[in-house]
């Protein structure tokens, strides 16, 4: 199949592009939540626009504009092939691209039920459901779902013309209790790029009890206590530390400070791979689009790269970056295909897929049982980190004491603190694939403007030796 | 730019079109110009427009939503259509009373046709300027630039009408030499209020002083925030605190302390979407004019800002605070000013012992909403204070401490305001500096 837009791209050529893509992206989103007897959000939203992007004499220029028909995007050609210009008055080198394949393909994303098939009434039951088995206790109980579908078009100067079908399904809990002197909340979330069999499989009334037991037990818990200890991270709790200690640093462009301004650089600068103790030897990361359903699956980045795996730290090792055509070449390499764009109308950047940390051989039970002193901690609470990724404070919805190698006491506003290489290389068990699973993250946010993008983040519960845990109280 | 007629004629178009019993439509334009250089050249640089149609409709007190950037007969009369559908598939929210009345809006012209005129060409040219005294001085400029033009027309089925037009340009630089680096930015209606050359050189300023970064042991430490430091602090009162829905959830220490000493008797915030210090605009996400709350006043919990919703569920009129997107509850405070004292930045230093100076912050957060916990890291130039004195420049520090024991323990206040947003860029508040007591840094980094 040709490209539909060979005329627009032959227009950017003839204004001096050497370079030019068109990516025309449509979008419909369905958000439906619940807040006690009330509904909190039922939104539909349907989005469709056009995104250029030229490169003049290395020089880059994107722009964009809303709208399904493709009449008129001339104007777009131009106005992109303006800004490139503008790039071009204060360019030091200029920028050039690894080679890839031109591929013509289609990929759709795999989906047993449609969720926009499902009727907005079963939706909503269901919710309603894991709102009332929250239970009368919790003040604020709210439950949402989302559906997304994405068609997406990219076509290159190069000849690429790529079509992708993508379905996504997320659902998230929440039940905040409070007793007059303090609130506590707990929450589940989880997203994939999958059908409705994704929401059902989560058993969202089953996990509303869970988190409407914990939150109300937090309101007696004692407070955690701050010291030194071991730390064992439950899988949603690893996935995150990844994201943030692992996905971000790994990113090229920031690397090469791209984002210095505002998401910050990175410690893991240029000479540092291939020689630097990123962790201990427990520790190997990936980064891998091509895990079916993974909420950062796809089958072509936003350049026309196609998914793959890419190991970044290999048993403790600092080994990859995620590149993109761009970054890749300048180490004369191909791109790992991580060039995201948020919809239609932003540039595409590096960004994460699935990174994620490979399964150990341990049980969490073995794990618990291996631990003398520490605590157990789970439920991203909150996450903050320097510009660099390196000091980290991570809170946490609930903890629970460990003490000889048994669960106890419940510990409410957990957090802990660390350096990102001491933490890794501090990692001496991380549990196995039985426990492992993909955890999808609907709001990793990077760029200017800020861009929100699905990613997806493969973990299990693991331990951290020696820990700053407290911190704050 | 979308213009006035144009908008109303949408939005007439849509509210025809409904067959609810209530129905409120919004149209949002933006046109958004940015470039970004790193490494003292160009590596971003993009020219967006964007659209949107959102329709709510409201049928027996139950209300759906539905958005469309198509505004082609057909993508308009499905949106209409659907947000009818989902309304009427929900359950009566038994806090709702009605869209909020037609009420007379002031009326200003927050566009700066030179903020959206502004060309490509001009924008690399004044980016330029800041990486021209980058190169002479030896190290490497990064920054952002931008301008944008923003359109929000709002029509309700009371009749409510509302059309205003803004416009906004930042300009920001961090310089680095060697492991340090230094910040400035400025914010601005008008593009030509911009002065690249005085960003440049208060960053450049900032990344040259002081060089050989020490260890600071963490602890206790009387603190100098510039005004970009404290727009982080105060975005957590804005975003946790000073909305009414907060409040009503009780998930906001304003819940139970309305009326009470909460903050330090120094310490006057509140908000003026009117007030043209700040970006000022006339109306809300529903039309309701702007109103003046006073949030905190010499440290007394004195108001939280209300959309519609919020308001009906205490029987009050909205605040004019009800932010886009939909469906999106609550109230939030767009536009705070806090209250100037009497004292210069440089006072401050010399009136602390030991202490110390932060630029900025880096990706804050709350772990503890109720007693507004916060924790971040500071970057772009943080100082020793000594006898007075910067006398050295230190490795970036984490704080963790309590937003409500500091600012009891603001023991000076800036005497000018400056617009600035936070990190996050939530907020665009008229700020000044401050000097914090006892403010709890409980970690370092290594650069």
């Amino acid at each position: 199949m040709g490209s539909p837009w060979e005329k627009l791209l032959a227009l950017a050529r003839r204004r001096g592009a050497g370079y030019a893509d068109i990516r025309l992206v449509k979008t419909k989103t369905e958000s439906v939540a619940l807040k006690n007897d009330a509904v909190d959000t039922l939104t539909a939203r349907t989005d469709a626009g056009y995104g250029v992007r030229v490169l003049y004499h290395g020089a880059w220029g994107f722009a964009s504009r809303p709208g399904a028909d493709a009449e008129g995007l001339e104007e777009v050609v131009e106005r992109a092939v303006g800004v490139a210009r503008a790039s071009a008055r204060r360019q030091r080198e200029p920028a050039e691209l690894a080679p890839v394949p031109p591929a013509v393909d289609h990929y759709r994303s795999p989906v047993v039920h449609d969720p926009f098939d499902v009727k907005l009434e079963d939706r909503m039951e269901l919710l309603r459901e894991a709102v009332t088995a929250m239970g009368a206790e919790v003040s604020v109980a709210r439950a949402g779902m989302s559906i997304f579908r994405t068609e997406k078009t990219f076509a290159s100067s190069e000849g690429a013309y790529i079509t992708q079908d993508l379905i996504e399904s997320g659902a998230s809990l929440s039940a905040l209790c409070r007793d007059g002197r303090e609130v506590q909340t707990r929450s589940f979330g989880d997203y994939a790029t999958r059908g409705y069999e994704f929401i059902q499989e989560l058993d969202l009334p089953h996990k509303a009890r869970a988190v409407a037991w914990e939150a109300r037990a937090l309101l007696e818990a004692s407070s955690c206590p701050a010291g030194v200890t071991d730390l064992i991270c439950g899988g949603s709790m690893v996935a995150l530390q990844v994201h943030e200690s692992c996905g971000h640093p790994v990113e090229l462009d920031r690397v090469l400070g791209s984002e210095a301004t505002f998401a910050g650089t990175s410690f893991l600068t240029l000479e540092k791979r291939g020689n630097f103790q990123y962790g201990s030897e427990a520790v190997t990361l990936t980064a891998d689009a091509t895990i079916p359903g993974g909420f950062g699956s796809f089958g072509y980045d936003d350049e026309g790269v196609p998914a793959q795996r890419t190991t970044l730290v290999d048993c403790g090792k600092f080994a990859n970056y995620l590149t993109s055509r761009e970054t890749a070449g300048r180490f004369g390499q191909e791109s790992n295909g991580t060039m995201r764009a948020v919809g239609w109308q932003n540039l595409p950047l590096i960004r994460m897929t699935n990174i994620n940390l490979e399964p150990g051989d341990w049980t969490p039970e073995e794990i618990i049982a291996d631990t003398k002193r520490g605590i157990f901690v789970e439920g991203p609470k909150s996450w903050s980190l320097d510009d660099k990724r390196l000091n980290f404070h991570f809170g946490q919805e609930v903890a629970y004491e460990v003490v000889d190698g048994s669960l106890g006491r419940m510990l409410k506003d957990p957090a802990y603190t660390g350096m990102t290489p001491e933490f890794w290389n501090a990692c001496d068990a991380v549990a196995g694939p039985r426990y492992w699973r993909v955890h999808g993250l609907p709001g990793c946010a990077k760029g200017e403007p800020v861009q929100s993008i699905h990613v997806g983040h493969g973990a299990a519960p693991a331990r951290f030796r020696q820990v700053k845990v407290g911190v704050g109280q | 730019m979308m213009g006035q007629s144009f908008a109303q004629e949408v939005i007439e178009r849509a509210l025809s079109l409904s067959r609810a019993q209530e129905t409120q439509v919004n149209l949002t334009m933006q046109k958004l110009e940015l470039t970004r250089f790193n490494a003292n050249a160009i590596h971003q640089n993009l020219s967006r427009h964007q659209v949107e149609l959102t329709v709510k409709a409201v049928d027996g007190g139950r209300l759906g939503t539905a958005a469309t950037n198509l505004l082609d007969p057909g993508s308009v009369q499905e949106a209409v259509a659907k947000a009818l559908v989902f309304a009427r598939l929900s359950p009566p929210d038994p806090h709702y009373k009605a869209l909020p009345a037609p009420e007379p809006l002031p009326v200003f012209d927050g566009y700066a046709p030179g903020t959206g005129g502004f060309t490509p060409a001009e924008r690399a040219d004044w980016c330029g300027v800041i990486i021209d005294q980058a190169v002479k001085a030896g190290v490497e400029s990064a920054g952002t630039f931008s301008t944008e033009t923003n359109e929000l027309a709002v029509g309700n089925s009371r009749g409510t009408r509302a059309y205003h037009r803004g416009s906004q340009a930042f300009l920001r630089t961090i310089m680095t030499a060697g492991d340090q680096t230094g910040y400035a930015d400025q914010l601005s209606r008008e593009v030509s209020d911009l002065r690249p050359e005085a960003i440049g050189q208060e960053a450049l300023a900032k990344a040259l002083t002081k060089p050989g970064a020490i260890a600071l042991v963490p602890g206790e430490y009387d603190t100098v925030f510039h005004e970009y430091a404290v727009a982080d602090l105060v975005r957590f009162f804005g975003y946790l605190a000073f909305g009414a829905l907060a409040r009503q959830e009780g998930r906001s220490f304003m819940a139970h302390r309305m009326g009470e000493q909460v903050l330090g008797d120094n310490v006057t915030i509140w908000d003026d979407g009117l007030n043209g210090a700040g970006l000022a605009t006339p109306f809300d996400w529903e039309g309701v004019p702007k109103r003046k709350v006073m949030l905190i006043n010499r440290g007394t919990a004195s108001g939280v800002v209300y959309d519609a919703y919020t308001a009906g569920r205490e029987d009050k009129k909205s605040t004019g605070h009800a932010t886009g997107g939909g469906y999106w509850r609550g109230g939030m405070p767009g536009h705070m000013f806090m209250a100037t004292g009497n004292t210069t930045l440089e006072e401050m230093i010399r009136n602390t012992r030991r202490g110390v100076l932060v630029t900025r912050f880096h990706y804050t957060h709350c772990p503890e909403p109720m007693r507004l916990v916060a924790t971040g890291t500071t970057r772009d130039g943080t100082f020793l204070i000594q006898d007075g004195e910067v006398v050295a420049r230190t490795r970036n520090l984490r704080f963790t401490q309590s937003l409500l024991e500091a600012f009891n323990r603001i023991e000076s206040i800036g005497n000018t305001a400056r617009l600035t947003r936070d990190w996050w860029s939530t907020f665009c508040s008229v700020l000044p500096a401050l000097k914090i007591n006892g403010f709890t840094f409980t970690g370092s980094s290594t650069f």
